[in-house]
């Protein structure tokens, strides 16, 4: 089994490569379209034709743009990812400080979504025909017609202003400590120093972008779990165990699920993209310093070396979860499982 | 049963009813009795509806932080929104239809082709890689439209190349090939007839895609130029005032959903309706 997962992965990052490549090629000649000049905006005001040639030549902007691209590649291999223009500090130290915390925003929305998803796909399932699965549907397809961020603001509104229970800007109440950097994640963090205050404020300040992003897949869940479970209710071995007497909430839990869940998870792994996404506006709206934060700051003053850089990191964070999707639907298929 | 009467499906009834009524009021903005959109009076900032306590009947629907009548704003960005909508997802339409009935069709090089690049786009956060276009085309409603044609063309090469590969497969396409026709005419007059359903269904989802993704980049502020009504920039000017007024967000967002959700139902009842495989088992797939 075990060997199973590792030539998986492994073959994933060998498909990996060229994916990564092409999508730094196409950020790369999308970003060389732009009207500015980068060694221009880096220069402070005042400063002379004779400094902006130096710092062209510095920059490497002289050169062919195929070369150009080449030298980004090599700088990206060898981990140098530059300077931002905007925030004059180096991408790397930025980008390590958004990353955990985008993570942390997308696992929490993953949970979120599945697990109401899938419980209220069952739900669906168990009424199935009636008036109320209806009602569940079209709710479904109403909730689905809002975008996230939109979500995100009708959460504040409902639950951050008019019913004031929840923070909605920050990743900490104002006055707390961030406790000392060991993984970077702050919750993780909060849990190994014993800094109880700060994980509950985290926490708190976590639900409703958590919720927020939860929203759009929550009903694509709920719609595809239903739809499997009502392919599998038709297979014989459900049949055999309605004869068999036993009670319907055990046949749906201890037997149709287990096969059922399966396209749900891949449907995680075709979503991934569309939850990194989500995850970018959610950030601006509740001031999260996220990745989506930093790429909107950067795309908003033209800081080049943070947004080709960030567009990077998301790809590959769409890679990942894609990866372990297929990682986790190995383990729990049984038909793979022998392979 | 008849085309006309599969039509007439109670999801393609409402979803098409919203979309003609907000298509209407769009179109005819401007012979309707609106105040300006962008004239603006200090005095009555911020009001909320005329029914809401506080509200002046003369603004319907309340006034916005500069006092500027929020329905005149709704109805203008209809016509933002609707722009893009129709513009964005023509335009990905033909250029997905287009690679994706060549890439089924023939196979080989072109094929490999596609499928890399639908791969290289699945691999990235859509809203990504709309930014980084906007970045790299400058701001702007039409660049907008450039954007969402380049970043959702895959969603209509994915779905419809696989269609396709299962469609040239079929004895008519090789009756037609053997009858003499060239492979232009067999796919436009052969192949394509048999992919409309699911490029209607398509076309109605990406319109509501478009109205989201054109009120999340005029939100950023990488849309419409400042004087131009559109609901992103509404619910971003009125996200400030959230703690005064609820309503300036409400009301936009109100909009931004009857139209998706319009845009969905009429998707998802052109699917139920013209989808053979899909009419048997009464489920909408997601």
């Amino acid at each position: 089994m075990a060997l199973v997962i590792l030539r998986l992965l492994g073959w994933r990052l060998l498909v990996a490569i060229p994916t990564v490549l092409a999508v730094s090629l196409l950020v790369f000649i999308v970003l060389r379209l732009i009207p500015t000049d980068p060694a221009a905006m880096s220069l402070p005001p005042g400063a002379t034709a004779e400094d902006l040639d130096r710092l062209r030549t510095e920059m490497g902007l002289d050169l062919p743009i195929a070369s150009q691209y080449l030298i980004w590649l090599g700088d990206l291999a060898t981990g140098q990812f530059g300077t931002s223009i905007f925030f004059r500090r180096p991408v790397a130290d930025l980008v390590a400080a958004a990353l955990p915390n985008t993570l942390e925003l997308v696992i929490s929305g993953l949970v979120l979504g599945v697990s109401f998803g899938m419980a209220l796909g069952m739900v669906l399932f168990a009424l199935r025909g009636g008036m109320a699965a209806q009602m569940l549907d079209l709710a479904g397809s109403a909730i689905m017609a809002i975008p996230e961020f939109l979500w995100g603001l009708l959460l504040i509104i409902v639950l951050g202003v008019s019913i004031p229970l929840l923070p909605f800007f920050g990743r900490l109440d104002p006055g707390l400590a961030t406790p000392d950097r060991i993984t970077g994640s702050l919750m993780l963090d909060a849990v190994l120093t014993g800094n109880i205050q700060v994980l509950g404020s985290a926490l708190r300040h976590m639900a409703l972008p958590a919720m927020a992003l939860a929203m759009g897949l929550v009903p694509l869940v709920m719609r595809v779990l239903r739809a499997s479970l009502l392919d599998v209710a038709q297979e014989d071995y459900i049949r055999m165990a309605r004869l068999r007497g036993l009670s319907e909430s055990r046949i749906l839990l201890r037997h149709a699920l287990r096969n059922a869940v399966l396209p749900t998870v891949s449907l995680i792994g075709v979503q991934a993209g569309f939850m990194f996404g989500g995850t970018l506006l959610i950030e601006v709206i509740f001031g999260y310093p996220g990745l989506g934060n930093l790429m909107v700051d950067a795309v908003r003053n033209q800081d080049l070396p943070v947004i080709q850089t960030v567009a990077l990191v998301y790809c590959v964070l769409v890679l990942a979860l894609n990866a372990a999707v297929e990682v986790l639907y190995l383990t729990i298929n049984p038909r793979l499982r022998s392979t | 049963m008849s085309v006309i009467h599969r039509l007439m499906h109670p999801r393609i009834i409402i979803g098409g009813g919203i979309v003609a009524l907000f298509a209407l009021a769009a179109l005819l903005a401007p012979v309707l009795p609106l105040r300006d959109p962008a004239s603006q009076a200090l005095l009555y900032s911020l009001l909320p509806p005329a029914w809401a306590p506080g509200g002046n009947p003369a603004y319907l629907l309340g006034t916005d932080s500069l006092g500027r009548d929020v329905l005149a704003h709704l109805v203008y960005g209809a016509r933002t929104a609707l722009y893009v909508a129709v513009l964005a997802a023509t335009g990905a339409m033909l250029l997905g239809t287009t690679l994706a009935l060549l890439a089924g069709y023939f196979g080989g090089w072109i094929d490999w082709l596609v499928a890399r690049a639908v791969d290289t786009w699945m691999s990235f956060p859509p809203v990504v890689l709309a930014l980084i276009l906007l970045v790299g085309f400058g701001a702007g409603i039409n660049n907008v439209v450039l954007a969402i044609i380049i970043v959702d063309w895959t969603r209509f090469a994915r779905v419809i190349r696989s269609e396709v590969i299962v469609i040239r497969r079929r004895d008519y396409i090789a009756a037609a090939r053997l009858s003499g026709f060239s492979h232009l005419r067999t796919l436009v007059s052969e192949v394509l007839p048999a992919t409309l359903p699911l490029i209607l269904t398509l076309f109605s989802l990406e319109m509501g895609i478009a109205v989201i993704v054109e009120a999340t980049l005029s939100f950023v502020g990488l849309s419409v130029e400042s004087n131009v009504p559109a609901w992103g920039v509404m619910i971003a000017d009125a996200r400030v005032y959230i703690y005064q007024t609820p309503w300036g967000v409400m009301l936009p967002v109100l909009a931004i959903f009857s139209l998706v959700l319009a845009f969905n139902l009429l998707g998802d009842g052109l699917r139920a309706a013209l989808d053979p495989k899909l009419r048997q088992r009464g489920g909408v797939a997601p």
